[in-house]
């Protein structure tokens, strides 16, 4: 699995090194008009794009077909996808809260809690839309997986907003708005492993050619 | 004998195309060359063979295994029509994949292919031609200490300097008889110069798998007219085809029929030409 998240990292590199530059700028330009934390929001969502950008690069060069011939299971090769998603998601977070650090240490107000929320949100409509467009760049073509990418970032605050609402009912998100996020990211995380297992279900019997 | 790579009934049912009970052996040491037309069904019984698309019946045996797991991919190179990597990397970069892919990857073997094929490991890949991904391509394949190697229309499209090339590593590497190569073409020409063995596939059966020695030194074509036609025995014919003013019928023993028909012109077949006839001709 190594070799192919390798791999990836060549494809992906300049896409991943402008990402994550503009994270850091857009972090200190977002401290005049919005809390610097908010940016952990978008942050992790941004720099999984890279994903996406090598699962189109896999199927312009047919690599799919190669590696299949190579000592890499099937479920190694989703597998991998999955763990890059998660490792760009982690890197755009880190990312995210080296202004919020420097900004803080520069006096400006940033709270653990709003860090805690916004980063609760922010991985979570990540895990929720990677849960989706991941299986679907096996089952549809490079095209159309790309629509159902974007299409996903938007179910996925769709999903959020309806299980803000449904865990609601059981408890005041008014009082308890962090550890609501926080169950919303644990059924978020359920969520992604469940996708991975799906996912690797399809491509198993799924035909390279 | 011992197989490399030994296929039993393979079958594969698409909506307007069959694999049917494709049954042939790579013995081990030897060039099997694969032919057919297009479409005939030699990409299908590799997919088949290499795990890339689910068998509906059939047994395939690599290197002794019935299973592909990880340990035989590692003995297994692999080259299709085009090179399969991804155009961004270079073949340096492409060394830092295979050595974390591969176990058993040999960085020194592949560097000596890459300056041996004169190909620039720093260069990207897109801006290889067709001839050089093809080159590093068979490099990658020979530098995990491949005992078979698999070879789907790899020299197509590649002008006859490149394939000569391709031909003569392919010939160096079966010196070793633990190595054994199966390679996919309809290059025939190709196949005659390096194959042990002659696997046709037609219509997605296999219609026979013989030694290349005995296609070309036993095979032959009859050329004759109608009278001389009708007058032979059916059971020399193979198949036969009728053309504007001759008929041509393809047979077994070419020295054995010149002797049972003397006044017959009989000549040498060649392996585009029996894979024509039977295309082509009638039974």
């Amino acid at each position: 699995m190594r070799g192919v998240l390798v791999k990836d990292l060549y494809i992906a590199k300049s896409n991943i090194l402008v990402t994550l530059v503009s994270l850091i700028v857009l972090g200190f330009g977002l401290s005049f008009l919005l809390e610097p934390s908010a940016l952990l929001v978008l942050a992790p969502v941004a720099s999984t794009t890279a994903v996406f950008i090598s699962i189109t690069s896999d199927a312009a060069s047919r690599w799919n077909k190669n590696v299949i011939t190579m000592p890499v299971s099937r479920s190694q090769i989703i597998g991998e996808k999955y763990v890059f998603y998660i490792l760009l998601a982690i890197l755009g977070m880190g990312t995210a809260l080296i202004p919020c650090v420097i900004l803080a240490l520069l006096g400006v107000n940033v709270t653990l809690h709003a860090l805690c929320l916004y980063g609760s949100i922010g991985m979570s409509a990540t895990l929720l839309a990677g849960g989706i467009s991941l299986p679907c760049a096996y089952v549809f073509d490079p095209e159309k997986s790309q629509i159902v990418f974007m299409m996903s970032f938007m179910a996925s605050t769709g999903i959020i907003a309806g299980l803000v609402l449904l865990i609601n009912l059981f408890i005041p998100v008014k009082h308890h708005i962090l550890s609501v996020f926080h169950i919303v990211l644990l059924i978020s995380v359920f969520w992604f492993i469940l996708s991975y297992r799906i996912a690797a279900e399809i491509y198993q019997k799924q035909d390279i050619t | 004998m011992n197989n490399a790579l030994k296929i039993s009934g393979l079958t594969k049912t698409y909506k307007d195309f069959m694999l049917d009970h494709v049954s042939f052996a790579v013995p081990c040491g030897s060039i099997v060359g694969l032919i057919g037309e297009n479409g005939a069904g030699k990409s299908t019984t590799i997919n088949a063979a290499l795990g890339l698309i689910q068998k509906e019946s059939g047994v395939v045996s690599i290197l002794k295994r019935e299973s592909l797991d990880q340990d035989i991919k590692e003995q297994i190179g692999v080259v299709f029509d085009g090179s399969n990597y991804p155009e961004i990397l270079s073949p340096r970069k492409l060394n830092r994949v295979m050595k974390n892919i591969y176990q058993s990857w040999d960085e020194q073997t592949y560097i000596s292919l890459l300056q041996q094929f004169s190909l620039p490991p720093d260069k990207h890949i897109k801006q290889f031609s067709k001839g050089m991904k093809m080159k590093l391509a068979i490099s990658a394949a020979l530098s995990h200490h491949s005992k078979l190697l698999i070879l789907d229309e790899a020299t197509s499209g590649l002008d006859p300097v490149v394939r000569d090339d391709i031909l003569d590593m392919l010939l160096d590497f079966v010196q070793d008889e633990e190595h054994s190569i199966l390679v996919s073409s309809h290059i025939t020409s190709d196949l005659e110069k390096i194959a042990d063995y002659i696997v046709f596939i037609h219509a997605g059966k296999v219609i026979f798998s013989r030694p290349k020695d005995e296609l070309i030194e036993q095979y032959g074509i009859l050329k004759c007219g109608a009278a001389q036609f009708d007058a032979l025995d059916r059971s020399d014919i193979i198949v036969y085809r009728k053309l504007d003013y001759e008929w041509q019928v393809l047979i077994s023993d070419r020295e054995k029929l010149q002797r049972k028909y003397p006044k017959a012109l009989i000549v040498p077949a060649t392996i585009d030409e029996i894979m024509l006839l039977y295309v082509k001709g009638e039974k």
